[in-house]
């Protein structure tokens, strides 16, 4: 049978709505780097929660390591690029 | 409400907080009476892991196709056995048999859809740090030693004293 057939059959009967926690998000295109955000900021929370000695300046404490963990993820990716895009082609003469 | 450890005062091993901590993220430091951590603590982790199976779907709890991230995940305690009992029993989509035939998907539905690429890792990697994140949780609340103290939580020395 025919890839077409197999679709055209098979899609009244598979194809069903999204359902949370189920079937996985639909993302396109470069969006799911947004994902690290919250995945920085619980990260955030879960450690600073055992880390601090007061819970005083809790949320303060948590979107400052938010916010570093965001930082150092860019420059890193950052600095990959450079050595990627500028570097290797670089090196790559004097090989 | 105890926040704070005295040190020295309770330096000691706890092992029902820690039996606690692992049947519940958090659930450890409020039987040590702090109250604020375990809540932060049972927020943090369960948000992660369930922020992992909402993005990737029920996919990424899975310990017989990805059994090392499993072993990461498994640290949050019974939830994480839960859903993956969920899913190996009553979600698992089987995969077609070589040259299936549009006879054999009508017939063997899936239940779900597998997560693939970037929303998959994402997803096991949510839920795999809130395991690893929930190990250091049971370790602290197991051994309850006093928390080092920052330079910022020691009382400000406003002036210099007068010595007449």
């Amino acid at each position: 049978m025919m890839l077409a057939d197999l679709v055209i059959n098979s899609t009244p009967d598979t194809v069903h709505a999204w359902r949370p926690f189920l079937d996985p998000i639909t993302l396109t295109g470069g969006k799911w780097w947004f994902l690290l955000i919250p995945l920085a900021f619980g990260i955030s929370m879960v450690y600073k929660a055992v880390r601090l000695h007061k819970m005083k300046r809790y949320w303060r404490e948590v979107l400052m390591m938010t916010i570093q963990i965001i930082g150092t993820m860019i420059l890193l990716a950052i600095g990959i690029y450079l050595f990627v895009e500028l570097f290797v082609p670089w090196a790559e003469e004097f090989v | 409400m105890a926040e704070t450890s005295k040190p020295g005062s309770d330096e000691r091993l706890q092992p029902a907080a820690a039996v606690l901590a692992f049947v519940l993220p958090g659930l450890g430091h409020l039987h040590l009476g702090e109250k604020q951590r375990g809540i932060c603590i049972m927020v943090g982790v369960l948000g992660l892991f369930f922020g992992g199976v909402f993005i990737g779907g029920v996919d990424v709890i899975d310990s017989k196709e990805d059994k090392w991230p499993f072993l990461a995940q498994a640290p949050v305690g019974p939830l994480a056995f839960a859903v993956d009992w969920l899913h190996q029993n009553k979600l698992k989509a089987n995969d077609p048999p070589p040259g299936a035939s549009a006879d054999w998907f009508r017939d063997n539905k899936p239940n779900r859809t597998k997560s693939l690429s970037h929303v998959n890792e994402v997803g096991w990697l949510y839920a795999s740090i809130a395991g690893m994140l929930n190990a250091i949780c049971i370790i602290d609340a197991g051994w309850h030693a006093p928390r080092r103290r920052r330079k910022d939580d020691t009382p400000k020395v406003v002036g210099k004293m007068d010595v007449a």
